[in-house]
């Protein structure tokens, strides 16, 4: 046990220094669109990106973000359909605001805001969806790895629900 | 613990080529949720997946399927293995094809990983989804159609032809709307009787069709094959049930006060004023001059009202024929859009019509003392200002939203545009509204000629139809998407803090708050309608205990795949 | 009213917006549709559009959820790249034969491999459209040399060019035509100058020309030297409301040039655009709204009053010169433009392409379904029925439906 009382959890050293996994949420239909799209196209992308398929980007919770970057992702990309063209009846628009504001707790977490970047009807077309990943790989490359939030792995808090 | 069956398809080589799979598979096998894996070259050829329903069934397994991405050929199995039974909470689709091999070919050894680590994710996300209960109604054979307007006679009418059985509540005494007050609708110059009169005939063929004169809505609950409506008629109050409700109650009528010196100069009157002269077959003007877009296409109303421009052509051209008079239109644009009208409009202008464009910011001057003796007016097209004697001047004012359009969308949970006119599922399905079972035609949606209201209700009545045509409803039929319904979203009762974030949030207007017993007290818990329910999410997104839950796509099953993202 | 087993099928003309939700509806009550579409995708003219208005966003989005559910309900039966040939009445209906040219790549066994597209000598083997579910590949048989290579690489052994026409006799109790607009060749009108440079295009041109998802991937470029041009002019009423064309007004035009003006403004602020109409027919939901975004956008949209006198290349080629009279400001000028985008010249499909030339179904004066004429013609939606919107066109085809569902009763 440390002082603070926090188990000892062995912290990856094998990862490399500069890496930039990617989660994508996208909804299944304009964001998967996009993604399917570059892929009949076989543009080639980087790998480190996955993606999780959701009925609508509304249903992207906060807590999946954070979790995201507690997990060792070290930038989240949320998809959805333009504003004006969601199947739920603009749920799109109240996701715009829930993830704007979930920014300004990313900041205050020391995530920061630039990690998080939501793409609303830019994925629909292929070669937009690749310009958003190579460019945000790009761009997280650029950042320093989120290390303290690793011991956070590995069983240290309790399985949700 | 329950097991998965893995399909893998190698898909003739284009998966295989960057990712083993071979190798997946004597990876998948040391996993103890894994029942066994097949990998095959095309798993789409006819016949590869026979059986597997049936065997599925027999071991209440569930299967996952990587081969190549959803919208290649995956729904398609999807729909193929709900036809025999199977639910998508049984079975999981995983993209190692558009999704990996196609977009990493020159990165093998990460593409594996890939791969791996997507098998992963989709065995987590199978391992925690669940079925949502689905429900079903036997949905009620009558459909209500307020309004007895011309979009409202004509939904009645043609429900009525289908033999469905309709009660049609009208708030006035009569049934006709607006359009009782006009003497003959454009182009074809027939009365509103000949427009009404077959559809209420139509109506009447039918035994168990009702009219309901002065009448008013007191309270509505329910759903799709199930509103519960009660209303009164004059003294006495009504409680019955409905498969579907048609809101056809039109608009309202602009007065220009304030405009054109309307109100304060004898002859300066509205269109509909005309229109009533017309019907008692008074005429006072032999030199009309009809003004546009009075009250619209101005900042408090940036819309054009559809009829005006028409209805001045028509009065204009009958003041000319019957009158031997003559009639100036003064307008901005005039708006006579298609075949129908673009000849209606030269038709008046051979027959002496005078069209005059003013800009809006130097509208027309109405002169006079008593009563109308001139208008003035420049003419943005020859600059010239121009002074038209004149001894009658029309206005042209826009319909605006119906007085009862907000009560009513607040009983049947509809939301409303900036102008007030009832909002549409745009843009394929004007006619339908966020709640399934409700409808809107005519101008209580937008404002639109007696010729189109009537169309409108055909097509209102056209998917109230539609949604009754079978002996059961069931919530998962009452999709947004292609295909069933994911699911609909659950609260648990138990951690339910009765915040009340997800009735506030929900695009569907599906959730609602409830008293629920706990102990000596009362708490107040989310209760979620599956009929209304799309399974979008919203609400769990911002649930604070987690209590929302779609279970086919559960927070577990997220946080599982976010986990395994990168194992 | 749902016993769909004593009823024949109905034939729906048409897969674009119109054809799709009557075949949607049709099959809700329970009838068994047979669509057609003599294009190898359904969607028709609006899947082919870059963005709608008044929303804004793209076409293609709305249209695939629609498109989605044609192709999984089971009541609904599509011939693609195929035509109505012959209509013949019988008792209770008609007897319809259509003639289809399938494409020599079986789509059903495609796995979109590629082996064929890259061994193929002429290159014309291309991938069918980028949303077709599932993806495949097809054979351009206007470059195809039949050579024989392709058949041989093909592992799911998908293609047959010898496939032969498919020739369909059906029986069917009503027919419901949906067959949208295409364009009037501008040519002979000459002062709009249609064919004389590269870079006078019809609108329809300009939206592919500029889709995002088209060759330039959404950049607005001159087709001439692939340069950006300084100043775009939007020809409204080009061929329409023109006794020498079209009669009629086509309609949709005014807010589709407004559409198109507005995104080349959001791409492209610094360009220059101009529309010059006769009457800017903002009508519908949200029409003039949209129209008043459009011109108070940060930089605006031009609007002038004015048809032209003419517009012809410039001496040197370089841009094009439009003659008008500004109609408001009562003068007359000579202007330069880089790009001329002409709107307007929609003709119902119907109209037979030689004039003389029988058309299916009885047409009126200008092209449209005459449905006042007998039977076969009675059920039309859309542009086929007259200039209409998407939302009209929608709003026609359940009207039509429910017209020919409940007509029936009543026919001896």
């Amino acid at each position: 046990m440390t002082k603070t009382g926090t188990p000892e959890i062995p912290i990856e050293t094998t990862r490399p220094a500069v890496d930039a996994r990617l989660l994508v949420f996208a909804c299944k239909w304009c964001g998967l669109i996009g993604a399917d799209g570059a892929g009949r196209k076989r543009i080639a992308l980087p790998p480190n990106f996955r993606v999780i398929p959701v009925e609508c980007a509304a249903s992207v919770e906060p807590d999946a973000v954070i979790r995201a970057f507690a997990d060792g992702i070290d930038g989240v990309v949320v998809m959805g359909c333009h504003l004006g063209g969601c199947r739920f009846n603009d749920a799109n628009h109240t996701a715009v605001k829930r993830l704007e504001l979930l920014r300004e707790l990313l900041d205050g977490t020391g995530i920061g805001r630039d990690r998080l970047l939501v793409s609303f009807g830019t994925a629909h077309e292929d070669h937009q969806f690749a310009g958003i990943i190579q460019d945000f790989t790009a761009l997280i490359k650029t950042k320093k790895p989120l290390s303290p939030w690793i011991p956070f792995r590995a069983g240290a808090v309790k399985e949700y629900r | 613990m329950k097991q998965s069956t893995v399909f893998l398809c190698t898909c003739y080589d284009e998966i295989d080529r960057v990712v083993d799979c071979e190798a997946l598979r004597t990876r998948l096998l040391k996993d103890p949720r894994v029942a066994s894996v097949t990998v095959d070259e095309a798993l789409c050829r006819e016949g590869r997946m026979t059986g597997l329903a049936e065997s599925m069934n027999k071991h209440d397994e569930s299967v996952l399927v990587a081969a190549c991405s959803p919208l290649a050929r995956g729904d398609r199995l999807l729909q193929d293995l709900a036809k025999e039974g199977i639910p998508a909470s049984r079975v999981q689709l995983v993209d190692l094809r558009e999704g990996c091999s196609w977009i990493h070919a020159n990165d093998g050894p990460e593409a594996e990983k890939k791969a791996v680590d997507l098998l992963e994710m989709g065995l987590i996300s199978l391992h925690n989804k669940e079925a949502s209960a689905d429900v079903t109604v036997k949905p009620a054979g009558r459909v209500l159609v307020i309004g007895a307007g011309p979009a409202g006679l004509a939904a009645a009418a043609a429900l009525a032809r289908c033999g469905i059985a309709v009660t049609i509540l009208e708030r006035g005494a009569e049934p006709g709307g607006t359009l009782g007050l006009i003497s003959k609708i454009y182009p074809d110059d027939i009365t509103p009787a000949e427009r009404l009169g077959p559809l209420r005939e139509a109506i009447e063929a039918h035994p168990d069709s009702t009219l309901r004169p002065r009448a008013n809505i007191v309270s509505v609950s329910g759903y799709a094959g199930n509103f519960r409506v009660r209303y009164t008629s004059g003294d006495r109050e009504y409680k019955e049930t409905f498969g579907a409700v048609i809101l056809a109650t039109g608009g309202r009528i602009f007065l220009p006060k304030g405009h054109y010196r309307y109100g304060e100069l004898k002859k300066v009157i509205t269109q509909m004023e005309l229109e009533g002269r017309f019907k008692k077959n008074l005429v006072e003007g032999k030199k009309a001059v009809f003004i546009q877009c009075v009250g619209a296409r101005c900042d408090e109303r940036p819309y054009c009202a559809t009829t005006c421009c028409p209805a001045s052509i028509k009065n204009a051209m009958r003041i000319i024929e019957e009158e031997e008079g003559q009639a100036w239109i003064l307008h901005r644009d005039i708006m006579t859009p298609g075949n129908v009208l673009e000849s209606y409009y030269r038709r008046s202008m051979a027959m002496g019509v005078q069209f005059i464009r003013f800009s809006p910011e130097d509208p027309p001057k109405v002169k006079g003392i008593d009563t109308v003796e001139s208008v003035e007016v420049r003419d943005s097209i020859s600059g010239v200002t121009r002074t038209i004697p004149a001894d009658l001047v029309v206005l042209s004012t826009p319909l605006v939203a119906g007085v009862d359009t907000p009560v009513l969308a607040v009983h049947f949970g509809l939301q409303l545009d900036s102008y007030g006119f009832f909002r549409e599922i745009y843009p394929l399905h004007p006619v339908e509204t966020r709640i399934d079972g409700v409808f809107i035609c005519g101008s209580a949606r937008w404002p639109v000629s007696s010729e189109q209201a009537a169309l409108q209700g055909e097509a209102a009545a056209m998917k109230a139809v539609g949604l009754l045509a079978g002996k059961t409803l069931a919530a998962s039929e009452l999709s947004r998407v292609p295909g069933p319904k994911l699911g609909h979203a659950r609260a648990d009762n138990d951690s339910c803090s009765g915040c009340g974030n997800c009735a506030a949030v929900c695009p569907f207007d599906a959730i609602r708050l409830q008293r629920r017993r706990d102990g000596g007290t009362f708490r107040m818990v989310s209760r979620v309608n599956k009929f209304r329910c799309k399974a979008c999410g919203s609400c769990l997104s911002v649930c604070p205990n987690g209590t929302m839950q779609i279970p086919e796509a559960s927070t577990r099953s997220i946080f599982g795949m976010i986990e395994k993202a990168f194992s | 009213m749902t016993e769909s087993g004593s009823h024949k099928p109905v034939l729906v003309v048409g897969g674009g917006v119109a054809g799709l939700i009557a075949a949607l509806d049709l099959a809700a009550l329970g009838r068994e549709v047979e669509l057609v579409d003599s294009a190898p995708r359904l969607g028709g003219q609006v899947a082919k559009l870059d963005k709608i208005y008044p929303g804004d966003h793209c076409a293609f989005c709305p249209l695939w959820t629609e498109i989605k559910r044609v192709e999984e309900n089971e009541n609904i039966r599509i011939y693609l790249t195929s035509n109505v040939t012959t209509i013949n009445p019988e008792p209770e209906g008609y007897t319809v034969t259509i003639t289809g040219e399938p494409g020599w790549i079986d789509e059903s066994l495609c796995v979109f491999c590629g082996r064929c597209r890259d061994i193929c000598p002429e290159q014309a083997i291309r991938p069918l459209w980028e949303h077709a579910s599932p993806p495949s590949f097809f054979i351009d048989k206007t470059q195809c040399t039949q050579c024989g290579t392709c058949p041989a690489v093909c592992p799911t052994d998908a293609i047959d060019t010898r496939r032969p026409s498919v020739y369909v006799v059906l029986s069917v109790a009503d027919i419901v035509w949906a067959t949208g607009f295409r364009e009037a060749d501008l040519t002979p009108l000459a002062e709009f100058g249609y064919g004389s440079h590269r870079d006078i295009m019809t609108s329809l041109e300009f939206e592919k020309w500029t889709a995002e998802s088209g060759p330039n991937q959404g950049r607005i470029l001159r087709r001439s030297d692939k340069q950006p041009p300084r100043s775009i002019a939007f020809i409204q009423c080009a061929g329409a409301r023109d006794l020498r064309l079209l009669p009629y007004c086509s309609g949709v035009c005014c807010m589709h040039a407004l559409k198109q003006a507005q995104w080349v403004k959001r791409r492209s602020p610094e360009i220059d655009c101009t529309i010059f109409y006769t009457d800017l027919r903002t009508i519908g939901r949200d029409y003039y709204d949209y129209g008043l975004k459009s011109l108070h956008m940060a930089t605006g949209v031009n609007l002038v009053r004015a048809r032209p006198g003419f517009i012809r290349p410039m001496p040197d080629g370089s841009a094009l010169a439009l003659n008008y009279e500004d109609t408001e400001a009562q003068k007359i000028r000579l202007e330069r433009f880089d790009l001329v985008v002409l709107n307007g010249n929609l003709r119902p499909s119907l109209v037979p392409s030689s004039p003389g030339a029988p058309a299916p179904v009885a047409l009126d004066g200008d092209g449209f379904v005459d449905r006042a004429g007998d039977d076969v013609s009675r059920f039309a939606c859309g542009f086929s029925r007259e200039p209409a919107d998407i939302a009209e066109a929608v709003l026609h085809a359940s009207s039509s439906v429910m017209q020919c569902v409940t007509r029936e009763k009543g026919r001896g």
